[in-house]
Parts: structure tokens; C-alpha cells; sequence
């Protein structure tokens, strides 16, 4: 008796289409963001990786994930925030028939390397996770894949991916707002060797021969300098500034310290970084103009008082800061470690260990002399400098991964470093145990998963960790 | 032989419109018009029944042709007539479901300016829990949950206006705010629509509790229906005044107490050089020297033992404004703890009704002023209400009846809920008392601070050199500088036309609207601890509009057959639009809360809007045999907007039989009314707006480039309505005159199909998706026994029991899912609805238990499982009820009500931290050995937890406590140790009335009659077992919001008197 007015139900406020790029975009920023942010029921890997620790609440440097649910904050921010929309913009973009065959093709390439890209980060944080079934709605309980398989899948993606860039044609231009449009693909083909050598490196104690494979493939085309540096540049108003700056510097946060792990390495090494990574304080109970100021770190998973420690630099303190995805730095030192292994890559492992030394010190502001200076310390000379390799490319990349928590917390792992452990715990934090929602909303395939890893706890290693 | 009887029913103060007059053991019958008159045809010898709700009914043998009546008031006792669904009113005795009826004096006695709240204790089956907070918000859940996604909440019809009582965070279904809310995260607690109806106004309520009762309403009644009928006219002219006050005082037993022997800080390390040290030593003076300071930037209580004879710099000694600034004061626990922050609230509440009427018509015209001023400094709402109503006889065939109500409420310094200072709301102030906090800070000294500098001059400060807010600001600084404000101008009414086209047929056209306007306002100034400073503002407005035509059909098919009829439609629609924004990168000129100031160009205003209509065309019969059967039947038919093309009818049939066996059994006269009712209905109910439809949000553009991103909550075009089925029976009988009575019911529900965002597994890309989901079944027994035991001249007594039991189970849900997770808290702890279970099951992490006894590890510490899956608690009661009595003697009425509600479990956020900060007396004192607990374990200190080792020996290892993580609260426990049992007994409300006897009144000349009273409410927790809180209080209103408690407000008693004039 009333005539149908179902228009009325549409929500008339809301976007029904959008540009693939829209999707595309944000996608990024949140990558970008998930990665940057020190926001403590997010990325706690800054903590993990000791390079802050927390003053009064220490229950993420002590490896509690479960006060604040920072593996359901980091899982969602990965799968709803980002991976979610690249799958859309996926869809969006091979249904566009306005596209040219080549813009469609490096935009598809652009989509899927970040993908890969997100799910690596995944892996190696949880181990085992949701990837053949895994963001589409239909299927509300998706069963976990095994790690291995997917890192195989990854890389053939990548080759996929990387074999689709065309220079001739534009991708998604200023709409990717990691190189804005500025040589484009050329610079995604670079990110992407550097993904794919990422990836391949990190199977090397596992899988030799595939890593021997993809890394030899990738590493004449990975960055080639700190000009091909891929970062996120953030804006300086919000909100798309720096999510850093966000929760600690418009925050006031009072939450976090310099660690003593990283500090006190540093310190031993008169490190030029020093000052781009963190203040320097009056320890002098009785401030002197006079004092000199050092560098002091808490103390890992115990109580620290905010005012009697270094914290994060101004550098870094900045709205604006960027946020690296790939810098050429790990580039080099994937290259030292490859050359290690025996794989053709090559220069020397010498070398490329300078190269990579140099890269960082020179994007933390040092100069010249500095960089002599240090590499001519008989502890960082890579002649001279102690331990196996691995000990000496990952201590010279953990100091160079500062501020980037989960590639730092990763390559711990990875090289085999032994970092302190906090006082109540007695493994160092191999894995992220799953979310707490999925015990709740995806028991049976979240069961399967823990007993596939070999228990869902901290203390699990991943696949690749054979150290 | 038949004559027609003429007559006027009146009570004490004027005639009473609408009184049932029917013919003893027969359905014939009719009611009174607007001027309390009527006329019946009937013979000499029968025997006229008048009734009305809240009166006695009276018989009168029928031996003349005019007889006038006056009911007498019967406020301890259920009317006989109750106004069910549409307006239309039946006789409770033949009612085929269950209906209880409140008068307008049960539920004003204490003249409470939030007219739901009061409904506690007095209705079988009706969880009834109103926030403790200033205008906090009222949760009614009817016979057990049965929506899985939150809001249970029965429909509000005053007048046959249906009345919007959705808390905002439940429109637009899985907003952010509701979500952040249901977690336990920050926010405003804004108070429920529903307390716009003036208490002073209303006549009746009955509540509907199952779905026979409700199925005339369509969907939106599947909850239950709670009905208000307003007061009417009535002949002559009369006026009454009432004022009243109420005073309130914080229930000390629902608020945190506070160990008073150690102060501030986390344990003994802050001096490096120091071992032991619970102080800085720093120079703060300046004279190169150290002194001992205390450290500000801690919020917690595991310090320094106090000592007068220890002289410290605190927190006031870094303030330059303090006259402690650079002093030294005794180290001594504060004499004015946090529960000295509360105001004594009280509230006045004027109003002034006048009504009269004519032969033709009546009317009222109504005034209230109430002024609620909260235990938080500088909150208050403020209400005007207005009042009109009124009915005309145009014609002997034709009435006009419309009736205005308006009502003005203004809020400012509503406290916040939950974890605050996350999405521009301030830091919650209780979780700071309750959590958060060193004894040793006086709050007196606060205040001082706070309106010495009308700054943000604190007790938390970063250090001695950068005096801004650590964790927490100056409670003071938070209610007078980042006070929310808000608005709401409400107007309902109707116009109604009633044309009687023949006497066994009435044609009732009816329009009714119910609008609000909303504007709600959040500060926080430069300064606080919560940045960057923000201002919010939100506009909305709300309007349903209902149109409705009735025709109503009243004809005996023969002597014995009774008919009555309605068949109707109605057209709802339904239209929220509003806007919010706020401003970006904080304030540029403090103080000022404007858009346009500030630091950086405001993001875009989040606009929506909601609109729904909503057609139904129904019908319904009701047959009775002679006096003693009657059989009930409808038919609803809705079509929604909201739901997809191809399911957007639906119809709902309901059947209900009553037999009153008393009527056969008039021998027996011991037996004054017995009744068996029996109902099975269906009803239906459609998807939130927007929830077919897939749409893209929008971020803030980066730079110049867009930014969109999937909605996080998938929606579904193949919804379903979602479908109740509901079966009641039970048994009424009444004894000795009506003297004592009972009713007793058992009913079962079962909802399928329900429409909900179900959450899953965020590996899907998607938060939640809106499906038809489950079957939520709920049976209970609802007994209601009253009696009036004695009963003479002068004294009499009466009681009315309630108690119900309701067993709610979750039967499956969506397609392979088998729990479905309702809300997740701090510390792993979720609720959930999992399949086989109740909903709203508690999970988290247990303890592991040997034989039954907790156990320890060889270091005396507790284990606890790493799954945080464990069963550790039913956030529902088993039990509810309550016993009201009211004595009376001569001009003397005291009447009070305990109420109790037994079982359920309460996640207490306030015990996990505020243990673990060392603010609670368990944290300190002496243990077993007699020595200090916070000794260390050298000095004899220490504790020994309750519990057994691997091999079921008791604990013998005694753990240290002299610390924070070291024995109590977080981390030393799983999260089944901070579950509490939400039993409780509370004595609700107590009053007592005293009538100034009429001779003395008509010496003062025009007044009437006047009435005294005291009264008081929540006067006392008997029985509780969750320590320093109220088992009461939730996050907010909501089911999904009750069994966790994070900064939860006291417990405030209230007690005040009213005067009434009648003039």
C-alpha cells in the first residue's frame, strides 16, 4: 500500500565506487603506518628489538602480549587495513576497462608487490597464518597455510609481479604515494628486487638452494643507493604526519626509554648515530654546566624512570619523519651475508659491508670522517671485528635498523643475535603468539596452526630460524 | 427488564475518563467518556463492575437509573484494567499473556528525575540497571537478552507514541563508538531518550514482556514493550503542586578504599645510587644540594612507608604558586582521599499540573523543573518539561484528542566511561581514583591548586623541571576545563481523531511525532594531559513519525459470544541525520572551543544520514465466551525499507487463549479470580540502516590525494528478517476478596535469524559481517505473588513479591561458527556468545588447578593457562526479584523495597590495576607472621598465596609484595582472579507519606489536600560480594556493555522529601 522506497536504505553519505588508487593509497599509508607507529597495542618492536623499553608499564618489554592485545592490533591493522584494500583495488583495477593493457599490467605488478610485501611481514611475525583463504569474507573461519608454502608462493608472486613492470606506461602515478609518480616503475622494479632479496635471504639457513636462487636473481636490481630509498614521506600536519610523532612528541608520552641493549652497543663503539638516535643526559645527581652528557639505556623489562635516561632523538621526533619500507643499507648487508653463503652476487662480503655502514651512517646525517673514523675501529673493521658473520653483519644491521622495530626484531632472528633477556622470561620473543580473537571466532583452525608450529607461544621458532 | 444507566466515575480529585463499566459475568461493558460519564444498558438485578487502572474496582447492583461512583485509589494493588498494545485497554482478569501494571504514584514515589530507572525492583523478569553516573543511561532487558548485538531494549509507547530510547552509541549499529565504548574504551555516557518522560505526568505504566502481548507492534516490539499512559483531565478545575528535593551521598562501600601506609611510587629503586630508595633525590631547590622528592610522574602506591617524621618534597613543593612551594612536608597519608572529590548531589524538582474539563472536553496542561546536580564538581542537567493534553466532543460521534509534550534537557559535566582520553574525551577521573593513584595526595589539596591558578596544576607531573601531566591531570582541571556539554530539545505528540461510526464500530485516525535535536560538545583544553587539545561537536536530529488508522470493532455475536476487533495500519518513518566534526592538531588559542580554532584545517565533518520506512498493515480478534473464555488472535504484516527487495515483508501471527476458571467455581467465593492463559506468537524485525549495501569510507586525503578504504563491516543483500518465536503460559489466581494473589508464568523464546554484525576472523579482511545469524533462547518462570494481610480501618499492609528466573542459551549461530565475540578487554579477557553456552560468557585466562586448589610453581607464584579461551564466568544473573511493602496507618504510609538479584559474574578492570598499584588495603597491612607484608622477605615480609604445588602439597613460599607485579593484581594472576560474583540485596527505595488530615487543610482555605513525604532510594546494599563497587554498574547501556567494570561510578544514595498541594 506504500510504494517501495528502498532508495531510502542507501546511505547517501557514502562512496558505492572509487578509484582503485583510492584504495591503492591508503593502502600504503597503513602499511606504512603499522610499520612506523610506536603505539604500544600495535608495534611493540621497537621493545622487542631493545632499542627503547618502557619506564612504569613494562608489560610489552616483558614480552606480555596479552594487557593491551598487541597481536590482534598488529594482525588487523595487516589484513582489514591493508591487506583488505589492496585485494579491493585488485579487483577494481581488473575490472577497469579505461585502463591501457600496460597501466593495468604495473599497477597489478605495484598491488601485488605490496602484498607480498605484507604478508612477509606477517609470516615472520606469527609464523603459520591465513593466506590461500584469507581475506574473503565468505569464508569466515580460513585455515592457516604453512609458512614455507606461503614464502614459495610469495616469491613466485614476486617474479610474477616484477616481470608485469613496463617503464613505457605509468602505474597508479601520484597515486602511489611512495614515489609519487617520480620515475615510477623503474623505482618499483627496484623495491621489488629489494622485496624478493629480503624474502630469498631469508630462507637461507633453510632453504640454500631457493634462496641461492632468488637472491642472485634480485640483487643486481635492488636499490643501488640511498637515492632509491623507499620511504613514506609524511606530511607535517596532521593527520598524515608521522604516527612516531603522533603518539610520542604530540602525545607526551613518557612511556619509553632508550634500551640499554642498543645504547650501551653503541657506546662501545663511539657510534656516530649517537645523536640522531637518541638524547644525551646530565647523569650528575648535581647538574654541572660543565658535565659531560652520555647516553644511558634502561634496564630490559624492569621499571625505569623516565628522567634518568636517554629517549628518542629529535631526529626522529619530527611530524614529518619518513618511514622506510627498504632502504639500500639492508641492501648491502644482504649482499655481505650472501656473499658469505657463496653465492654469486658479487664484490666481497668486506665491502658490501662497508657499503652498507656507510649508507647508514651517511642517512643519519654522519660525515665523512665519522665513517672512517668508525670503520676504522679494529671492533667494527669487518676484518677484525669478532664473531662469526653473522655476529658481525647482524650487530653492524641491528644498529642500522634503528626505529625500524620489526626489520631489527627480524634480522635478531634471523643473524642469531642474543639479545638479554627480561627478567621473568626465559626465551627471547621468537614469534607474536596469535590473537586472542582467533582462539575465540576460529578455534579449530587456530588449534591446528599452534600444533602445526609447535605451540602457539613465544619461545616457538619460525620455520626460517634455525639459529 | 433492560434500562439504560446513567452515571458519573470520579475519584477524590474529579471525574475519571476512560473507567471500564462492564455487566458483572458478561463481556458486555463499556468505558467513560472523556467527563467520567457513561451509560449501559442493563437489567435490574445485575451487577455493574467499575474499574480502572490503579483504583479499587467497585460492584454495585443495579436498582436505579443513575449511578454516580468514586474509585478510591489502590496504589499497592494491580489495576484491573491495563492498556496494552495500541492503546487498547483490556480487563486484566481475562488477559490471555502476561502484563504488569505500575501506577503512576509506584513509580514517582520518590519523585526521581529519570522516570525508567524507577522501574527496578517492581516488574518480574525486567533487568532494569541505570549507570550510576549524573543521567546515566537506563539498561531494561525483558525476560533475558535475545539480540546477540547489544541492544535488548523493549519499545517506550506513551500515548501510543512510540519513543526512541536507543542510547546513541547503539544507532547506526557497529559505529566506532559503540564499538570503542563495548571494549571498555572512553567515552560519554549521554544518558538514555527515555528519561525526557515526565514522571509527573504518568498515569500507568504496564510493561509487555512476551511477544503475544506485543505483536500488534510490529518488529520493533520483540524486545517487550514498556507502555506509559499520561495522566488525564478531568472535570472541574484542579491544580496540583509539587516540590520536592532529593539529597545524595556516595555509598562509601562502592567506592575504592585506600591502604593508608605506603605512598607514592612503583617499588624501591628510583634513587640508582640509592638502594631501596622510593624517592629521588634531586636538586630542586637549587642550592647543590639533593633532596628527597617524591616521584610525581608514578600513578601508584607502592612507596615509602609513611612516616610523620620524614620530611619530603611532594608534588606541591614544584607548584611556584603553592604555598608549599620549596617546603617540605611529613610524610603522611592524605587526609582527604579521592572520596572527598564527590559532591553531595542533590536534585529539586518543582512542577505544577492544572487539568479540568467540561462537559465536552478535558484537558491538562503540565510544568516540571527539575535541576540534577552529580557527584562530579561542575556536572548538572537541567530539565524543563511541558506538558498538554487534551480531548473535545465535537459531536456525540466525534472526539479530538492531541496532546503536546516538550521537553528541554541541557547536560555539562557528564563523567566519561571507561578507558579514557583516546577519541578526544579526557581521562577518566574514576579509573584515575580506582586505578591510577597515590595515597598520599590530598584532594583537598587539589582543589586548592586547581582554582588558585584555574590550571592544570597536578599531582602527576613529568619531573621537577617539566611539570605537565605524566598520566593524569588534576581531577578539578577535568571537570571545570574538559567538561562536556549537551543539548537536546525533544518534542512527541499526536493528534488523534476517534469517530464511533456505529456503536459497535470506532474509526481512530492517528499522526504522532517524536523529534529531537541533539548538540553534543567535548573539550579538551591546552594543558591536559590528553593531547593535542581538541574541541568536538556532533548535531543531530531524530524524527520518527507514525501514522496510524484504527478501526476498532466491539459487538456481541450473541449473549454468550463476545467480539471485539482492530484492524489498522500504520507508516513509520524514520529519519537520523547528523554531523560532526572536530578540530585537527589542537587548539590554537586555549580555551577557546571553536572549529575554526584550529592548529591545522579540520579534517572533514563525518555526516550520516539514516532513514527507514517502515509499512504494516494487521489485524486482531479477540472472542469471548461468556465470561469465562477468551481466545486472542493477530496478524501483522511489515515491510521495511531496510531489508533487501526480495525479503522485505514480513508477517507475524500471534494466538493467545485465556480461561478463567473462577468464573465457573463462583461456589467456592474463597476464590475471588483464577485465570489460565496460554500464547505462542511470532514477530519480525528488519536490519539496521545501511546494512545491505556496500560502501567505501573515507580517510583524510594525503596531500592532495583521496584516500578511501573498505568499510570494515561487510554488509549482506541476502538479509533475512530476523524472527522471534515465543511460547507463555501460566497460571493467576487471586484468594479471600483479593487479598492475596498470585501470577505465575513460564515462557520460552527463541530468536532465529537475527541480523548482526558477527565478528570473525579479521584474517577475512573484515571486522564483522552482517548475517542472519543463530537462535538466542531464553525460558524463564516469572512468579508475582501480592498480598494484602491485614487490612482494617485504620492500618493496613500490603506486599507484592517478585522473582524470576531466566535461563538463556545460545542454540547455534552463523553458518560453522560457534562463538561469536562480543567484546574483548584489556588483559585478553573477552565476552562472547559461543554455542551451548549463555550469552555473554566471560573468557580469559584461569588458573590451573590441582584437585581443585589453585596452583603454585616451585616459587610460590601462581600458574596460569597461556589460552586465553577459558570459561571464567556468565555475565548473567540466575535470579532476579524483589518485595515491596507498604504499611499504612490512618494518614501514614511507609512503604519500602528490597530487591536482589543472585548469580552472575563481573570483570572488575578497577581490581586488576588498582591491586597492582598497591591502593587497596589487600596490598599492605600484616601477614601471617605478623609483620608488614611489604617487608622484604628478609625482614619477615612477604605472603603466601592460597594454593598447592605439582604434587598437591600446600604453598608454603612465602613471595615478595613489596612491590608492584610482585603478588597482587595484574601479571600475578590469570584473569579469572579479578572475576567477581555480581550477587546483590539492596534495600532501593523506602518512603513515607503522610496526608495532612482534611480537617486541618480546609483551614488554610483553597488547598485541597495536602501530602508530605520522605523518601530515599538505593539506601543501602545489604549484600554484595565485588569489593568497593557496585555490582550494578556497567560500561554503558546495553547488554554488551554489562559484566566489566573500568572506572565504575559509585553507588549515590538519595533521600529528600516532596510536598504535594492539590488546590
Amino acid at each position: 500500500c506504500v510504494k517501495k522506497d528502498e532508495y531510502l536504505n542507501n546511505d547517501t553519505k557514502s562512496a558505492t565506487a572509487v578509484p582503485a588508487s583510492t584504495l591503492f593509497s591508503y593502502a600504503e599509508k597503513q602499511l606504512s603506518d603499522v610499520l612506523a607507529t610506536s603505539a604500544y597495542n600495535v608495534n611493540i618492536f621497537r621493545l622487542t628489538a631493545q632499542q627503547w623499553t618502557e619506564t612504569t608499564a613494562i608489560s610489552e618489554s616483558d614480552y606480555d602480549l596479552k594487557l593491551r592485545n598487541v597481536p590482534d592490533g598488529f594482525w588487523n591493522a595487516i589484513y582489514v587495513n591493508v591487506l583488505r584494500n589492496l585485494y579491493e583495488a585488485d579487483k577494481l583495477t581488473q575490472a577497469d576497462a579505461t585502463l591501457s593493457a600496460a597501466q593495468k599490467s604495473n599497477q597489478l605488478a605495484q598491488i601485488n608487490i605490496l602484498e607480498v610485501y605484507a604478508y612477509a611481514v606477517l609470516v615472520n611475525t606469527f609464523g603459520n597464518i591465513p593466506y590461500t583463504q584469507a581475506v574473503d569474507y565468505t569464508n569466515t573461519t580460513p585455515k592457516y597455510d604453512d609458512a614455507s608454502q606461503i614464502y614459495d608462493s610469495l616469491l613466485s608472486r614476486l617474479d610474477d609481479a616484477l616481470s608485469k613492470l613496463n617503464t613505457t606506461a605509468p602505474g597508479f602515478n601520484t597515486a602511489d604515494l611512495l614515489f609519487n609518480g617520480v620515475n615510477e616503475i623503474s623505482s618499483w622494479k627496484k623495491f621489488g628486487n629489494t622485496v624478493k632479496l629480503k624474502v630469498g635471504i631469508t630462507l637461507a639457513d633453510v632453504e640454500p638452494a631457493k634462496s641461492k636462487l632468488a637472491v642472485e636473481a634480485a640483487a643486481p636490481n635492488a636499490l643501488q643507493s640511498n637515492a632509491d630509498n623507499v620511504s613514506f614521506n609524511y606530511l607535517t600536519t596532521t593527520p598524515n604526519t608521522n604516527p612516531l610523532w603522533v603518539d610520542q612528541v604530540q602525545g607526551h608520552l613518557i612511556d619509553y626509554v632508550a634500551g640499554a641493549t642498543l645504547v650501551d652497543l653503541l657506546n662501545s663503539l663511539n657510534d656516530p648515530r649517537r645523536p640522531a638516535y637518541y638524547t644525551a643526559i646530565d647523569t650528575n645527581a648535581n647538574p654541572q654546566s660543565s658535565d659531560v652528557l652520555v647516553y644511558k639505556g634502561g634496564a630490559i623489562g624492569k621499571v625505569n624512570t623516565y628522567n634518568k635516561f636517554s629517549t628518542f632523538s629529535n631526529t626522529i621526533a619530527q611530524p614529518n619523519l619518513p618511514s622506510l619500507l627498504a632502504d639500500y643499507s639492508e641492501v648491502e648487508f644482504d649482499l655481505a651475508e650472501a656473499i658469505e653463503r657463496g653465492f654469486n652476487v658479487g664484490g666481497t662480503a668486506q665491502q658490501h659491508y662497508i657499503n652498507a655502514i656507510t649508507a647508514s651512517i651517511t642517512y643519519w646525517g654522519g660525515s665523512a670522517t665519522d665513517i672512517s673514523t668508525y670503520l676504522a675501529n679494529p671492533k667494527v673493521a669487518y676484518a677484525t671485528a669478532t664473531g662469526s658473520y653473522k655476529l658481525k653483519i647482524g650487530t653492524q644491521k641491528y644498529i642500522s635498523l634503528y626505529n625500524r622495530g620489526y626489520e631489527a626484531w627480524t634480522e635478531i632472528r634471523r643473524l642469531g643475535l642474543v639479545l638479554p633477556l627480561p627478567p621473568n622470561q626465559t626465551s627471547y620473543l621468537n614469534r607474536f603468539t596469535y590473537p586472542i580473537t582467533e582462539q575465540n571466532v576460529n578455534q579449530a583452525n587456530y588449534s591446528q596452526a599452534a600444533a602445526a608450529i609447535g605451540g602457539d607461544n613465544i619461545a616457538t621458532k619460525l620455520f626460517w630460524d634455525k639459529n | 427488564q433492560q434500562q439504560v444507566i446513567h452515571g458519573n466515575v470520579s475519584d477524590q480529585e474529579g471525574d475519571l475518563p476512560g473507567v471500564s463499566v462492564k455487566i458483572k459475568n458478561t463481556s458486555k461493558g463499556t468505558i467513560t467518556d472523556g467527563k467520567g460519564d457513561y451509560a449501559i444498558k442493563a437489567a435490574n438485578g445485575k451487577t455493574l463492575v467499575f474499574s480502572f487502572v490503579g483504583y479499587n474496582s467497585q460492584e454495585i447492583a443495579v436498582n436505579q437509573s443513575t449511578i454516580n461512583v468514586t474509585l478510591t485509589h489502590n496504589a499497592n494493588k494491580l489495576g484491573e484494567v491495563v492498556v496494552v498494545a495500541l492503546g487498547l485497554s483490556r480487563n486484566k482478569s481475562e488477559l490471555p499473556y502476561s502484563a504488569q501494571t505500575l501506577t503512576g504514584a509506584e513509580v514517582n514515589s520518590n519523585r526521581n528525575t529519570n522516570l525508567l530507572g524507577e522501574l527496578s525492583g517492581k516488574i518480574a523478569g525486567a533487568q532494569i540497571k541505570q549507570a550510576n553516573d549524573i543521567g546515566g543511561s537506563t539498561n531494561i532487558v525483558l525476560r533475558g537478552p535475545k539480540s546477540l548485538s547489544g541492544s535488548n531494549q523493549p519499545l517506550f509507547v506513551v500515548d501510543g507514541v512510540p519513543i526512541d530510547n536507543s542510547s546513541e552509541l547503539e544507532l547506526g549499529g557497529m559505529s566506532n563508538v559503540t564499538q570503542n565504548q563495548r571494549n571498555g574504551k572512553g567515552g560519554y555516557d549521554y544518558g538514555s531518550p527515555g528519561a525526557d518522560i515526565n514522571p509527573d505526568d504518568v498515569a500507568s505504566v504496564t510493561v509487555l514482556k512476551g511477544a503475544a502481548s506485543t505483536a500488534l507492534y510490529g518488529s520493533r516490539a520483540a524486545n517487550g514493550a514498556i507502555i506509559i499512559t499520561t495522566k488525564k483531565g478531568n472535570k472541574g478545575l484542579n491544580v496540583v503542586l509539587n516540590t520536592g528535593v532529593l539529597f545524595g551521598s556516595v555509598d562509601k562501600s562502592t567506592f575504592a578504599q585506600y591502604q593508608k601506609e605506603y605512598g607514592a611510587g612503583y617499588g624501591p629503586y628510583y634513587d640508582p645510587n640509592t638502594p631501596g630508595s622510593h624517592f629521588d633525590y634531586t636538586d630542586i631547590l637549587g642550592d647543590g644540594t639533593k633532596q628527597l622528592v617524591v616521584p610525581t610522574y608514578d600513578d601508584a602506591s607502592y612507596g615509602q612507608k609513611f612516616d610523620p617524621n620524614l620530611l619530603v618534597y611532594d608534588w606541591r613543593s614544584l607548584d611556584p604558586t603553592s604555598p608549599y612551594y620549596h617546603k617540605q612536608t611529613p610524610w603522611v597519608a592524605a587526609k582527604n582521599d579521592p572520596s572527598t572529590f564527590f559532591n553531595h548531589p542533590y536534585t529539586l524538582n518543582n512542577s505544577l499540573f492544572i487539568d479540568g474539563g467540561t462537559d465536552k472536553g478535558n484537558y491538562k496542561i503540565g510544568y516540571t523543573r527539575s535541576d540534577d546536580y552529580g557527584i562530579l564538581p561542575n556536572s548538572s542537567i537541567g530539565k524543563n518539561l511541558f506538558n498538554f493534553g487534551g480531548s473535545y466532543r465535537l459531536t456525540d460521534k466525534l472526539t479530538v484528542q492531541a496532546s503536546v509534550n516538550y521537553t528541554q534537557t541541557a547536560g555539562k559535566g557528564r563523567g566519561g566511561t571507561g578507558f579514557g582520553g583516546q577519541n578526544g574525551e579526557p581521562m577518566n577521573i574514576l579509573q584515575n581514583f580506582r586505578e591510577f593513584w597515590q595515597v598520599n595526595v590530598d584532594v583537598q589539596d587539589l582543589k586548592d591548586a586547581y582554582f588558585r591558578t584555574n590550571s592544570n596544576d597536578n599531582w602527576n607531573v613529568k619531573s621537577p623541571t617539566d611539570l605537565s601531566s605524566a598520566y593524569w591531570d588534576n581531577p578539578y582541571f577535568v571537570q571545570y576545563q574538559n567538561y562536556e556539554t549537551d543539548e537536546r530539545d525533544r518534542y512527541f505528540g499526536n493528534v488523534s481523531l476517534d469517530y464511533k461510526l456505529f456503536n459497535w464500530l470506532d474509526i481512530v485516525g492517528r499522526a504522532s511525532e517524536d523529534y529531537y535535536n541533539e548538540f553534543q560538545e567535548q573539550r579538551i583544553n591546552v594543558g591536559s594531559v590528553v593531547t593535542p587539545s581538541s574541541y568536538y561537536r556532533l548535531n543531530r536530529t531524530y524524527k520518527e513519525n507514525n501514522y496510524d488508522l484504527l478501526l476498532n470493532f466491539n459487538k456481541a455475536i450473541t449473549s454468550d459470544i463476545s467480539f471485539k476487533g482492530v484492524l489498522g495500519l500504520n507508516a513509520r518513518r524514520q529519519n537520523i541525520n547528523s554531523i560532526s566534526a572536530s578540530t585537527n592538531g589542537g587548539l590554537v588559542i586555549p580555551g577557546l572551543f571553536a572549529l575554526s580554532n584550529s592548529v591545522n584545517p579540520i579534517d572533514y565533518p563525518i555526516e550520516e544520514v539514516d532513514q527507514k520506512v517502515v509499512t504494516g498493515v494487521f489485524g486482531g480478534v479477540t472472542f469471548g465466551y461468556k465470561d469465562f473464555l477468551f481466545l486472542d488472535g493477530t496478524l501483522r504484516r511489515d515491510q521495511s525499507t531496510t531489508l533487501p527487495d526480495k525479503n522485505n515483508t514480513y508477517y507475524y501471527p500471534s494466538v493467545a487463549g485465556s480461561f478463567v476458571f473462577s468464573s465457573l467455581l463462583k461456589d467456592y467465593t474463597w476464590l475471588s479470580n483464577g485465570k489460565v492463559k496460554l500464547n505462542y506468537a511470532e514477530v519480525g524485525n528488519d536490519a539496521p540502516s545501511h546494512s545491505i549495501n556496500e560502501v567505501y569510507d573515507k580517510a583524510a586525503n594525503f596531500g592532495s590525494e583521496p584516500l578511501y578504504y573498505v568499510s570494515t563491516v561487510r554488509n549482506n543483500a541476502d538479509l533475512k528478517p530476523e524472527r522471534t518465536k515465543s511460547f507463555e503460559t501460566g497460571l493467576e489466581a487471586s484468594f479471600l476478596k483479593n487479598r492475596i494473589g498470585f501470577d505465575f508464568t513460564y515462557y520460552k523464546n527463541n530468536t532465529i535469524n537475527q541480523i548482526l554484525p558477527v565478528s570473525v576472523s579479521t584474517a577475512t579482511g573484515y571486522d564483522g559481517l552482517y548475517v542472519n545469524s543463530g537462535n538466542v533462547q531464553n525460558k524463564g518462570v516469572e512468579v508475582t505473588v501480592t498480598g494484602n494481610p491485614l487490612k482494617t480501618d485504620d492500618f493496613s499492609w500490603n506486599i507484592n513479591v517478585n522473582f524470576a528466573k531466566n535461563t538463556n542459551k545460545v542454540l547455534s549461530l552463523y553458518n560453522g561458527v560457534n562463538n561469536y565475540q562480543l567484546a574483548a578487554y584489556k588483559g585478553g579477557v573477552t565476552t562472547n556468545a559461543t554455542v551451548g553456552e549463555p550469552y555473554g560468557t566471560l573468557r580469559g585466562t584461569d588458573f590451573i588447578y590441582k584437585n581443585g586448589q589453585k596452583e603454585v610453581d616451585a616459587t610460590g607464584h601462581y600458574l596460569f593457562t597461556s589460552n586465553s579461551n577459558n570459561d571464567i564466568g556468565n555475565t548473567n544473573p540466575d535470579w532476579t526479584g524483589g518485595v515491596y511493602n507498604a504499611f499504612r496507618y490512618k494518614n501514614f504510609t511507609l512503604s519500602f523495597l528490597v530487591d536482589f538479584s543472585h548469580g552472575g559474574s563481573i570483570y572488575d578492570v578497577d581490581m586488576v590495576f588498582g591491586l597492582w598499584t598497591g591502593l587497596y588495603p589487600e596490598t599492605a597491612g600484616l601477614n601471617d607472621l605478623g609483620n608488614p607484608k611489604r617487608n622484604p622477605l628478609s625482614q619477615g615480609g612477604g605472603v603466601i598465596l592460597p594454593g598447592v604445588y605439582a604434587n598437591g602439597a600446600p604453598n608454603t613460599t612465602r613471595i615478595d609484595a613489596s612491590q608492584n607485579q610482585s603478588a597482587y593484581g595484574y601479571q600475578t594472576a590469570p584473569n579469572k582472579a579479578f572475576v567477581y560474583d555480581a550477587s546483590y540485596i539492596k534495600l532501593r527505595e523506602a518512603a513515607f507519606t503522610y496526608s495532612v488530615p482534611a480537617s486541618f487543610v480546609q483551614k488554610i482555605g483553597a488547598v485541597k489536600a495536602i501530602d508530605v513525604s520522605l523518601n530515599g532510594r538505593n539506601l543501602w546494599i545489604i549484600h554484595k560480594n565485588i569489593p568497593y563497587a557496585d555490582p550494578e554498574d556497567g560500561l554503558g547501556a546495553g547488554s554488551a556493555y554489562q559484566g566489566v567494570q573500568l572506572g565504575s561510578y559509585p553507588n549515590v544514595r538519595r533521600y529528600g522529601f516532596n510536598l504535594k498541594f492539590t488546590f
